[in-house]
């Protein structure tokens, strides 16, 4: 039973844990907590529905090309909104993210109306058995695609120019434009990249939940919870904040009863920060809010 | 000898003229002249003839959110911290209104200090849990409070879950009261928080929040005891807030947790301080309007509805970062200066303004 339950919170942590990581890397560089990062999500599982269904394209080309108006989107709302905005205070940061967040969901409701939609692409429920426990292929598959995406950011992070001025902006904005760094573009970028994180996080967990304009608001606020269990300014940090939360919220889930589930992550994270306000990875640093 | 009399002659209206200017300066301020306006508006909306009881009924709702607005605005605006949890204050308010008249028949006006005295109490305690939080950190943290409330109406037995507790109608001293007598008595608890508030910025402990507001280091090495004026200040806030949960609980005689386990209760309150300027007396009252009546309008297009919001909310903050009170206000605050530059001369002035805000 206790392994079970560990098993499946992984598998259900891990696509938290793509919104979380997008919340920690736009937050880090822009000082702003994305409340559209799951409207993103959203908006890029509808698309990759439409490719799918209207279009009758194949799976992987549609979640490239809603990977493509992701990060587009991303791009648009840094342009239009972030940028005017980027030297205001944190709130105001915050209820811009706020803003987006209240017209993609009135544009996909408009668009595609209210009621929740059955993605095209099944998810494989075909039991598997790995030590000793029993998890869907499904889970499985989407675990693969989380942990892909996990090493291809360290590796951009780690070995190339952008990952590296990235890394240098998060740390210091001014000294990173003295050293030479467009901090402007890598701030666009850090946006696109969010875009990028979400169309993963929105057509992955579409088959498991359904599409609709709020199926991603649990998981955002997941993610955030997360992020901040992370302290905020670490990926590896979110990722495994996370996990934990998957985890536990289906452990509570599991021997509290269902009521339980929902509250878990909050209780969690309202006992970590009278703790511990930092986070759990707190790295220390020069904090402007 | 007469031409003294004749320059004493010229001096004497010119010193008048002074003290009129001085006067009107006085009375300039964007904060009562707008406010006063707005409650003889108030006041005066319910006997008009066309007004029919539903539209007294909205106007509540409407005087209900602009008093969870102020409550929110203590904190976003003058204490400086963000909160993305009133709707846990504006429930408990609520409920414990509810519950007190249920067990115990407490009518409208006990109701309603009981239900701030218990969000007050909740508030303090969330004051001293978060008491080192900021930011993004105190955004999260609220945000679970209000979750873990949401779930605690949700489940515990005695809050009837989703079915709902059902209230007698309200009475006022034994006096049952309609839409027209309830609007009036949330009229005037918005007029007493109103000049609670305003009295409060002006004294000793508005100045220690906005110390704490502007710069928090300096202000604590200076003897402002940051534990104390923060609690208070989540304390003060919770009541308001919890007195107009009261009211919204009360109003329909009916809570249910389908309303208050509802989190975008708390993000509504705090686009409204947002959105209305929450450092601004003036400011809840067109946030709280703004909130009230979008979803009365465009009921029929939710969509549309979320929309605008949107738009409105980036507008404002793009355009008015001081939010929409602040721009009211410009044209005030450039007639009082003008005002006092002609009364003292420019170098005061500058010193009289920093007071005032």
């Amino acid at each position: 039973m206790f392994d079970q339950l560990v098993i499946s919170g992984l598998a259900s942590g891990s696509l938290y844990a793509l919104t979380a990581v997008a919340v920690v890397v736009v937050f880090r560089n822009t000082r702003t907590i994305n409340l559209a990062q799951g409207d993103f999500a959203m908006i890029g599982a509808f698309l990759a529905l439409i490719f799918l269904k209207d279009f009758g394209l194949n799976y992987y080309v549609s979640l490239g090309l809603a990977v493509i108006c992701c990060i587009g989107l991303g791009f648009l709302v840094e342009r239009l909104v972030m940028r005017p905005l980027a030297d205001s205070d944190w709130l105001t940061l915050f209820t811009a993210t706020l803003g987006v967040y209240y017209i993609l969901h009135g544009v996909a409701g408009w668009f595609w109306g209210r009621d929740t939609k059955a993605f095209p692409v099944t998810f494989d429920p075909t039991p598997v058995h790995v030590l000793g426990t029993i998890i869907s292929e499904g889970h499985l598959i989407n675990m693969a695609w989380v942990t892909g995406i996990g090493i291809v950011l360290y590796v951009f992070f780690k070995y190339t120019k952008q990952g590296i001025a990235m890394r240098a902006v998060t740390d210091d904005p001014e000294t990173a434009e003295l050293m030479g760094i467009p901090v402007r573009f890598i701030v666009f970028l850090t946006w696109g990249m969010a875009g990028l994180l979400a169309a993963f996080a929105g057509v992955l967990i579409a088959p498991i939940i359904y599409v609709a304009p709020e199926m991603m608001d649990e998981v955002l606020i997941k993610g955030y919870v997360a992020a901040v269990f992370g302290g905020l300014y670490s990926i590896p940090g979110a990722i495994v904040g996370a996990l934990l939360i998957g985890v536990a919220e289906n452990l509570a889930g599991g021997y509290l009863g269902a009521h339980y589930k929902v509250a878990t992550a909050f209780v969690m994270i309202v006992v970590l920060l009278a703790f511990r306000p930092q986070g759990l990875f707190a790295i220390q640093r020069r904090r402007e809010f | 000898m007469g031409e003294i009399t004749a320059s004493a002659a010229a001096a004497r209206p010119k010193r008048d003229k002074r003290a009129v200017t001085a006067l009107k300066a006085r009375f300039v301020r964007h904060n009562w002249t707008l406010v006063a306006l707005l409650f003889v508006v108030l006041l005066i909306f319910p006997l008009l003839p066309f007004v029919e009881s539903w539209m007294v009924y909205q106007g509540s709702l409407v005087i209900v959110y602009i008093m969870a607005a102020q409550g929110v605005g203590i904190l976003t605006g003058y204490t400086g911290l963000v909160t993305v949890g009133h709707g846990g204050f504006l429930a408990i308010g609520a409920y414990t209104a509810a519950l007190l008249m249920k067990f115990t028949g407490l009518s409208l006006i006990p109701g309603m200090i009981a239900g701030g005295v218990m969000a007050a109490l909740f508030g303090m305690l969330l004051g001293l849990v978060f008491l080192r939080l900021a930011g993004a950190f105190m955004a999260i943290g609220t945000l679970g409070f209000a979750f873990f409330i949401g779930s605690i109406v949700n489940n515990v037995p005695i809050f009837e879950g989703r079915t709902g507790i059902s209230l007698p109608a309200n009475t006022v001293f034994g006096l049952e009261i309609d839409d027209f007598g309830f609007y009036y008595v949330a009229l005037m608890t918005l007029a007493l928080i109103t000049l609670f508030i305003h009295s409060l910025m002006r004294s000793g402990v508005g100045r220690a929040f906005k110390a704490l507001r502007d710069s928090d280091k300096p202000a604590e090495s200076s003897g402002v005891n940051r534990v104390f004026y923060r609690t208070l200040a989540f304390s003060i806030s919770a009541f308001i807030t919890g007195v107009a949960g009261a009211f919204n609980g009360l109003i329909v005689n009916y809570v249910s947790a389908e309303v208050y386990a509802d989190i975008w209760y708390s993000v509504d309150l705090l686009v409204a301080a947002v959105v209305g300027g929450s450092a601004m007396l003036f400011g809840p009252f067109l946030g709280g309007f703004f909130v009230a009546m979008v979803p009365f309008f465009l009921d029929e297009l939710a969509d549309f509805a979320f929309i605008l919001k949107g738009v409105v909310l980036i507008a404002v903050l793009v355009l008015a970062p001081a939010g929409i009170a602040g721009v009211v206000a410009r044209p005030f605050r450039a007639r009082r200066r003008r005002l006092l530059d002609e009364t003292r001369g420019p170098a005061q002035t500058v010193e009289a303004e920093e007071v005032q805000s």
